[in-house]
């Protein structure tokens, strides 16, 4: 019982003290933290903070530093003091103890309460799901969390011993061995509770975000229901430990900003924080950095195409999220170079048409079986079609292009993967999910909109 | 909007019936104080990873033969880990065994107890000197390989 307890405190620090240096670095990239909703901070402080820990430890790794709690924790504790004292970080913290008050389930009504509950029990059985039972699923055990244990044991990011898709960033295992340092042994199954966290965070920076783009509580809740309990990826994903919800996580977060930006509606200091999401998305997997590029483009093709007042000034803005893709992209980049691993080149090789033909098929049945999405994909083509002219004449251009680019994007990836025809529909039916998982969320926020449409013309008739 | 809502709550209520009879175990783990090392002890191929990993030094090599799409490696590599390991095939031929097991200085050679007939190389080894088989209860059979007593020549 003592020992669970010590386990307990000593996760709750280790994740404490990520937030904290996220919170840190909030008040240095943001000029005025509190134009974020408070659950908007929480959710980009552990992103930021969890982006910071884990380049840290890739450059202890790079200055040939052994990993340890004190060198992993330690400086960037300090310089996170450093900017809280600074005057910056002096009023945000004042500010917000001054301010502080939590009392989530004040005013909630009916539906609000249902949404809650259904959420609620949801976090409670992944939570339990993920704590309880050790790392068993495929890639968790093959790649992110075998790199986390020998991250562990051998003090530092050593490769030599296993070939695990070597190239692939080391986010998530980086992340897990920082906790297996904080629980100063290899627990995986109470580490496992940064995935239902990751999923918290993304599933309360889409309320935040639906708030923002004008929805009622009830709605937005709603949404973040409608988003969680949609089939079963999203569900399995917050136990299973799988590099494809934190990259979620960051793609909702850069998009969202990008948005907001694109809407004007963006809080100050945004872009930066776009550029650190976008930056997460890049260091969190392989399928990252185009992701983001992706992001970049659709954002740069809907200011050409609205061509709104001072567009060429904000294309020119677009330079600080492709800064943040390439803070994200490049170190690891350098030291893949630097130590020769080889880099997955087995990915693209030639062009096959009939592959093509039959991603086309399993995208269709992958978009409308309700086991794996439930009827999100359905509810989201319907809110495109209902968008009408909107669609062409607003930022949620920018949404579409990005979640439409990104399915004709995956099924050329899937045209150009050197599989035998044999192996191609487990290939299909092994990765399919998790690359759409990595757009529901955007595609959750084409919903908002959506939704705040119907409540317009509701009132409006 | 109507349509979807009524589908969505039909969908959730499936939801339910699906993670069900998970939860009830879930629930059941819980009232039993069963969790982490306990759940996994309940899988015979982590208490053979158990007992391999008190049999094999942690600096030392190991070359597990297996189809990786079974997807048992993965599992007993990473209860293993950080000992370097290879992946061959079951029906690798005597010669390249013996060969990468010289080459890489593996000392152990592990395979998972399947109803396939042994490959060219399985039977080989069982005839070699330089594999000694280890007795370990579990899905799987062991031997500690002495690479210097692999002469070079023809095995297949």
């Amino acid at each position: 019982m003592i020992d669970a307890v010590i386990t307990l405190t000593r996760l709750i620090l280790g994740l404490s003290a990520v937030f904290f240096l996220g919170y840190a670095g909030l008040t240095r990239f943001i000029p005025r933290p509190r134009d974020f909703a408070g659950g908007e901070r929480a959710a980009f402080s552990f992103g930021v903070g969890a982006l910071v820990i884990t380049f840290w430890m890739l450059a202890l790794t790079w200055w040939r530093v052994t990993f340890s709690l004190g060198w992993i924790l330690g400086p960037p504790m300090a310089l996170a003091v450093v900017l809280l004292l600074a005057p910056r970080g002096r009023v945000a913290l004042s500010e917000d103890l001054r301010r502080f008050h939590f009392s989530p389930f004040a005013e909630l009504q009916g539906w609000d309460w249902l949404f809650l509950g259904l959420l609620g029990a949801m976090f409670l059985y992944v939570l339990l799901r993920a704590v309880l039972y050790p790392m068993w699923a495929w890639d968790a055990v093959a790649t992110w969390g075998c790199k986390a244990r020998i991250f562990y044991t051998s003090r530092s990011l050593d490769l030599t011993c296993i070939d695990a898709h070597n190239y692939y960033p080391n986010f998530i295992p980086l992340l897990l061995s920082y906790l297996y340092f904080c629980l100063g042994r290899v627990n995986d199954a109470v580490a496992k509770a940064v995935f239902p966290l990751f999923g918290g965070l993304l599933l309360t920076l889409l309320y935040s975000l639906g708030r923002r783009l004008g929805l009622r509580r009830s709605q937005a809740l709603g949404l973040t229901a409608f988003l969680a309990l949609n089939g079963t990826v999203f569900i399995v994903h917050l136990y299973i430990a799988y590099a494809d919800l934190p990259l979620a996580f960051f793609t909702l977060g850069g998009a969202g900003l990008l948005y907001l930006w694109l809407a004007e509606a963006a809080p100050r200091g945004s872009l930066t924080l776009a550029a650190c999401c976008l930056a997460g998305m890049a260091w969190c997997k392989y399928e990252g950095p185009p992701l983001a590029a992706t992001l970049i483009l659709a954002a740069a093709l809907t200011l050409g195409w609205l061509r709104a007042a001072g567009w060429l000034r904000r294309l020119g803005y677009l330079a600080v999220p492709l800064g943040g893709l390439m803070v994200g992209y490049l170190p690891w980049r350098f030291f893949t170079v630097q130590q020769k691993i080889d880099i997955g080149a087995d990915h693209i090789q030639s062009f096959y048409p009939h592959q093509l033909v039959q991603a086309i098929c399993y995208l269709v049945q992958g978009l409308a079986e309700p086991f794996y999405f439930g009827f999100l994909w359905p509810a989201l083509a319907l809110a495109l079609i209902f968008s009408g002219r909107r669609l062409w004449r607003s930022p949620r251009l920018f949404l579409a292009l990005f979640v439409v680019g990104n399915l004709a994007a995956i099924l050329l990836a899937y045209a150009v993967a050197p599989t035998s025809a044999a192996e191609f529909p487990a290939y299909v039916r092994a990765t399919l999910d998790r690359l759409l998982l990595h757009l529901t969320p955007v595609a959750a926020l084409i919903l908002a909109l959506g939704l705040k449409d119907l409540g317009a013309e509701t009132v409006s008739t | 909007m109507r349509v979807i809502l009524a589908l969505w709550g039909l969908q959730v209520v499936w939801l339910i019936w699906h993670f069900g009879p998970e939860a009830g175990r879930l629930a059941r783990r819980v009232a039993q104080r069963e969790a982490g090392v306990a759940i996994r002890q309940e899988n015979p191929l982590f208490r053979w990873a158990g007992a391999l990993q008190a049999v094999i030094p942690k600096h030392a090599t190991y070359v597990f033969l297996d189809d990786y799409a079974a997807g048992k490696e993965i599992q007993v590599r990473y209860f293993l880990a950080p000992r370097r390991h290879l992946l061959m095939s079951p029906q690798v031929p005597a010669s390249f065994l013996f060969y990468t097991l010289h080459q890489t200085d593996a000392s152990f050679l592990l395979m998972r107890k399947t109803a396939q007939p042994p490959g060219p190389g399985v039977q080989a080894a069982r005839h070699c000197p330089a594999f000694q088989p280890l007795h370990l209860p579990g899905p799987g059979r062991a031997f500690r390989v002495n690479a210097r007593l692999l002469h070079w020549g023809f095995y297949d």
